[in-house]
Formats: C-alpha cells, structure tokens, sequence
C-alpha cells in the first residue's frame, strides 16, 4: 500500500494497483525510448545528450530509462513552502492536501452584479485578499489576467500584487526565464535575501511541456533557471485527452507521466537534488463542441493515477481541485468542483489548483472559491477518519448512561463535541429561525461572506522598504522592456 | 460491383479500404472520376455533415469519415486531366510567431479539410513574412491565425500590418482565433472574423469564403 493515500486514522483510496503503476511506468519510459521528444533549447538538449540520451536524424531526443531512474534517485521526496513571514506553511509529501486558487482567468464574474467582464489590478489585489482571508486556501495564484497593464508586465506585476495582498505561498506563472528572475528578486526582497529564499522556498514556479512530446524554448528555459536556484518546480502537461494526448484516461497519463518524467530527468541534470513537484492534469476534447472540459469523471480518475504515482516515485504531487466547466457560478459548478475537491482530499494530492475557476479556466468566481473554502473544511474533516481507541469507543459512556438515557447531559459528550465539524456557511437551523433571519439562500451568505472579507480584511503588510524595493524590480522591468 | 451510391455509404462508414477498393473498381469499368467525386464521395461527406450537426456523429467519426472520402478522391484524381477538383475555398493558416501551440489550429485545419477546402497549413512559430508569401504562393481567400499565449497575440496584428504593406489584405479575409482571442481583440487589430471554436470556425469560413 505504499502508493495508496493514507490519512488520520485509517481512510485509505487508491486508484491503481501496483501493478497498474508498474504498467503505466513501463509505457512512459517506452514512449521516451522509442518515440523521443523535440527539445526547443540548446542547452537542455546538450544536457540530456550527455546525460546518456540519443539524438536521432530527425532531432529527436530519446531518454533511456537509466536516466529516469537517476533522476528519480536524486530527486527529493518533499517540500516544505514558506509563507511571507518564514513560517512553513506547506508540506509536500505523503498524502498530505493543500488547496489554492488559479491564475490567469479572462474573465471576473463579479459576484455582487453577475457581470462578466475583464480583470482589473483592483480586482486581482481584492481576489488575492479574499484568498489570504479564506482558512482553508494555503496558497495563493494570481487569479486573472490583468486587463489595465501592458501585455509584457502581467506576470510580474501579478507577482507584486500577491506579494502585497497575501502572505501565503504562491504558485507562479511567468512567461520566461527574465520574468522568473525579476519574480524570484521581488519575492526575495520580501522573504530577506536571495539566499533564504532558496533554502525556505516561497513560491512555486508553474512549467508546461507542449503536448504531445515537444519542450518549448521559454518552458524549458524557466525548468533550468528554478533547477539553479532551487525553485520548486513542475513540468505539468495539461493534457486536452483526444487532441495533445491519447483519449484514454491509461494513455493520456503515460504520455503526460513521460513528459513529466523527462522534465525531471532534465532538472535534475541541471541541479541534482533541486526540488521538483510532479503532476499533471486533463481536460478532454469534448467530441461534439470541441471545447476542452474540465472537472469530468476521467479527469478525476487521471489524478488518481498522478497521485498514486507520485508516491510510487517518491514524489510531492501536483493538482487540481475546486473547479469546473460550468458556465456560471451554479449548481454544475457547485457539482462539479465539490466533487473534484472530495476526491482530491481522499487522492491526498499535496498542491491542489484552480479552486475557483469555472467555463474550464476561462472565468472566476469568488462565490465558488468561498464555498469551496467550506467543502475543503468538511474533506479535511472527513481526512481524520474514525477514532477507535476505548475513550472514542465510548463504552464507559455507554455504562454510566445506560438503557433509556441520554448523552446530552453526559460528560464524555461535553468532552468531544467540540471535535465535531462545524460549518462556516452551512446553515443547520430550523426553518422557522432560518426564515426570520431573512430566509438567507447559501448564495446570498457567501456573498455577505465576501463582502465582509472585502471590506474588512488586511492582511498582513509588507514593510515600507521591502514595498519599494519591490515597486523598483517593476520599474526596472518597465524601463528595460522600453514601457 | 459495388455502386456510386454504395461509395456514399462507404464514406458515412468511414470504411478507406472499401472506398479505395470501389472507386478503383468503378475507374477500371471506366465510370467518369469527376462524376465518382460529386455523385459517390461528396454526398457521403455532406451527410456526415448533417448527422454532425444533429447531434448523431461525433468529431472523430467525421474525421474517419474525410479520410476516407480523400483516399477515394486521391484515386479518382489521378484519372483526371486538367479539370479542376471542386473545393469550397483555399486558407492558408498558422499559428503565429513566438507560439508553438497547435491543437487548436489543427482541429480548424482538419475540420475545414473535411467541409472540402483546401487547406494550407504553415504549422506553428510562422512569421509574417510566411504568411506573406503563401498569400502570394497559393492565393486563398483566408488567411487563419491561431495564438494561445497572450504574449504572442500581438503577432496576429503584425500579420495583418504586413499584408496591408504589401497591399495584399483586400485580397484576403483574415480570421483569428485561440483561447485568450475575442471578438473585441478581432475588431481592434482589424481582423474580419472570430470564432469560438472549430466547429464555429468552420461555419465562419463557409460564410465569408
């Protein structure tokens, strides 16, 4: 059961058999051996090649198994993540969970009007506070894409919006290898130092290979600049099953795992023992709309796999949870992200994304991520599994109450019911209280919930010198890119 | 010996073997190839057309479907002397400079295939001045861009600056398409069309072709 999840006192889920994983390794490795991938960079090619792989007539690399197995060996099997304020926050390894949101959305459903419309920098910094605020989020994205800044700026002034508004670890989107350096300088100016943040890791850097079998310049670029500065990092496929992928649930994850793999293979020439965060998620081709789905039964069922074999390899895992392919914040959303997000928990994938994305990425809702923030509560809760030592058995309770009595008035029940969950939304009155406190729907306490959070929450602020020495990696960006 | 009629059939099935085996036999007894083109293979495309659209057939049987209706017409071709295939346009498409993202132009590229145009495809990272001189080469009457990443959307404008420069964009409609690309941003870089999807692309394409 080494590849299963295990969590609290005994709840256990797991996907595949060892046989299974053994399968699926041996189709990843016969995909880098025999098929090979176009690697879109000099060095990273030159890297592999001496590392043992074969370049063949037409420019393909293949990775011969021995590499992936030093690789695996050198590769640590954890990471810790620090907050803002050098406290560590996250723990990748086991089966342990964490949730964040998702970066990049197009489009801001406002939640108070219901209009759809692009992302202003104002509404970024208030999502990302929103995300700070809410107990059960452990990391923060950068929530949408900037609609009032130039083109060239988005990622790095996305960066300096987190850092301002959350304290949380961040995972990070950046289109090339200078935006992660400015990225990396801002987040070390608010850690203390270059040299702490690359031994207490503060960010996470977000890497893509192009499906199927293809390592772009700019992707492989920012693999090789984290590897150097030992940037937590993945080399996650986002695999769309039936057009960059197989459409099987089997052969989209041998190929992702072998394009993952290779991305560590790859890493780990770089900068052995560097950390790397394995995963990769699917959105399949919808065969008669030809959109791109996110939040399907195969896709939950491939996460399965990535978590069973990220600890078959001794690996943190990468994934997905709290979202959906809904068009608005409504019950296929509320359907679909719970669900994606209770598998996830009982998967024990160590840094699930996208809490909060619906229309598959396209848009975000705050509504969705605030009552998501309530699901994960009651997933964690359900993660501590059941209690059977005597004092949980209860029989001495039992006893003193006996036949006919009640345990209301029991001291054992005075004892735990503290233990129990409590909601922070849900609401367990009875209808007649429920109705003359306004007959509130779930929809309009979130949207209270969201308001308060707006208007009330501050989060913890970055000193005046550390907010200038940020404001000045942003101006020398501008100034360097001619903005 | 199977008919021209059983050829439609053949191509709803999307059976390549029995197309080529039936076209070749109905050539050997010297059945006109123009007419095995417009009366046998085509009707069978058209129809699956149809069935697409009422929801019955899925994208990938259509896909099956085309290649075996191209294997039929490959056959039939090369019986035909100077004539002219009937297509439903020329485009010539790619994925823009700097992007090397091609799923989603090469569903538009199959699916158009498969409506009957004849499609030039550049592949991925095409600049400009590639676009330029397949205008020239092939004379379509669309040019397609596609970009997924945001950083590289303003190469669809640079497209469209240089066929103004080289006083080819009143010769061209140009449609843009990607997952960040919208109507507004096909309006602001003066683009004549945006579509959502492939499917839709198609349907954009047949309007304005």
């Amino acid at each position: 059961m080494e590849y299963a999840s295990k969590h609290g006192d005994g709840i256990a889920f797991r996907t595949l058999t060892l046989q299974q994983l053994k399968d699926i390794h041996s189709a990843s490795c016969r995909i880098l051996d025999e098929v090979g991938v176009i690697v879109h960079h000099d060095e990273a090619a030159d890297l592999l090649k001496r590392g043992g792989a074969y370049i063949d007539s037409n420019g393909r690399t293949h990775v011969p198994e021995a590499m992936i197995k030093q690789a695996l060996h050198s590769a640590p099997s954890r990471i810790t993540l620090y907050n803002r304020l050098g406290e560590p926050a996250i723990w990748m390894e086991k089966s342990n969970v964490h949730f964040g949101a998702g970066s990049d959305t197009l489009v801001y459903l406002d939640p108070f009007t219901g209009e759809r419309r692009d992302w202003t920098t104002e509404e970024v910094a208030n999502a990302i506070r929103v995300v700070d605020a809410l107990p059960q989020l452990d990391f923060v994205m950068s929530m949408g894409l900037l609609s009032d800044v130039d083109k060239r700026m988005i990622n790095r002034i996305q960066y300096a919006l987190m850092l301002k508004n959350s304290v949380k670890p961040q995972v990070v989107i950046a289109e090339d290898a200078p935006t992660v350096a400015d990225i990396t300088e801002m987040a070390a100016a608010a850690v203390g130092g270059r040299e702490k943040l690359k031994n207490m890791p503060h960010f996470v850097l977000y890497c893509e290979p192009t499906s199927p079998l293809q390592l772009p310049f700019e992707s492989v670029d920012k693999l090789l600049y984290a590897a150097e500065n030992k940037i937590p990092v993945n080399f996650a496929c986002g695999a769309v099953e039936g057009a960059s992928t197989p459409v099987t649930v089997a052969g989209a994850v041998a190929q992702a795992n072998a394009e993952a793999l290779c991305g560590l293979v790859l890493h780990q020439l770089k900068n052995p023992g560097a950390p790397f965060l394995y995963g990769f998620g699917g959105s399949p081709l919808d065969m008669r709309t030809m959109v791109a789905c996110y939040a399907v039964p195969e896709v939950l069922l491939l996460q399965g796999c990535v978590c069973d074999l990220s600890r078959f390899y001794s690996l943190p895992s990468w994934g997905y949870a709290g979202c959906s392919s809904s068009k608005d914040f409504d019950e296929q959303a509320i359907a679909e992200a719970t669900m994606f997000t209770v598998m996830g928990a009982l998967q024990g994938c160590n840094l699930m994304h996208d809490v909060f994305y619906i229309e598959s990425g396209r848009t975000g809702s705050l509504e969705l991520l605030v009552l998501m923030d309530e699901v994960i509560s009651r997933a964690r809760h359900i993660l501590k599994g059941v209690n059977t030592t005597p004092e949980y058995l209860a029989v001495d309770a039992v006893k003193r109450v006996g036949p006919g009595g009640n345990y209301l008035g029991d001291a054992h029940t005075a004892k735990h019911f503290r233990e129990k969950w409590q909601p922070t939304l849900s609401d367990f009155s009875t209808y007649s209280s429920w109705e003359a406190a306004g007959a509130k729907s779930m929809r309009e306490r979130i949207r209270e919930r969201l308001r308060s959070i707006m208007q009330e929450h501050k989060p913890v602020p970055l000193a005046p010198e550390v907010e200038e020495k940020i404001d000045a990696v942003i101006k020398q960006a501008k100034d360097r890119l001619g903005i | 010996m199977a008919s021209i009629k059983d050829l439609t059939e053949f191509v709803i099935q999307a059976d390549i073997e029995k197309v080529k085996e039936t076209t070749a036999a109905l050539l050997a007894a010297g059945e006109d190839p123009l007419k095995i083109i417009n009366e046998g293979l085509i009707p069978g495309i058209n129809e699956v057309g149809e069935r697409f659209k009422e929801g019955n057939l899925f994208v990938p049987e259509m896909m099956m479907s085309a290649q075996a209706m191209k294997a039929g017409v490959d056959l039939a071709k090369e019986k035909i002397e100077g004539a002219d295939i009937p297509n439903a346009g020329t485009i010539v498409i790619g994925t823009v400079a700097g992007d090397l993202h091609d799923i989603g132009k090469n569903l538009v590229s199959m699916m158009l295939d498969s409506s009957g145009f004849n499609v030039v495809d550049l592949g991925v990272d095409v600049p400009a001045d590639k676009f330029i001189a397949a205008v020239k080469e092939h004379k379509p009457s669309i040019v397609g861009l596609s970009a997924l990443l945001t950083t590289t959307m303003p190469a669809m404008k640079e497209v469209i600056d240089a066929l103004k420069e080289s006083n080819l964009r009143d010769q061209v409609k140009v449609v843009i398409g990607g997952a960040p690309v919208s109507q507004a941003y096909a309006d602001e870089i003066g683009a004549d069309g945006y579509a959502p999807d492939a499917a839709l692309a198609v349907e954009l394409c047949k309007k304005i072709a």
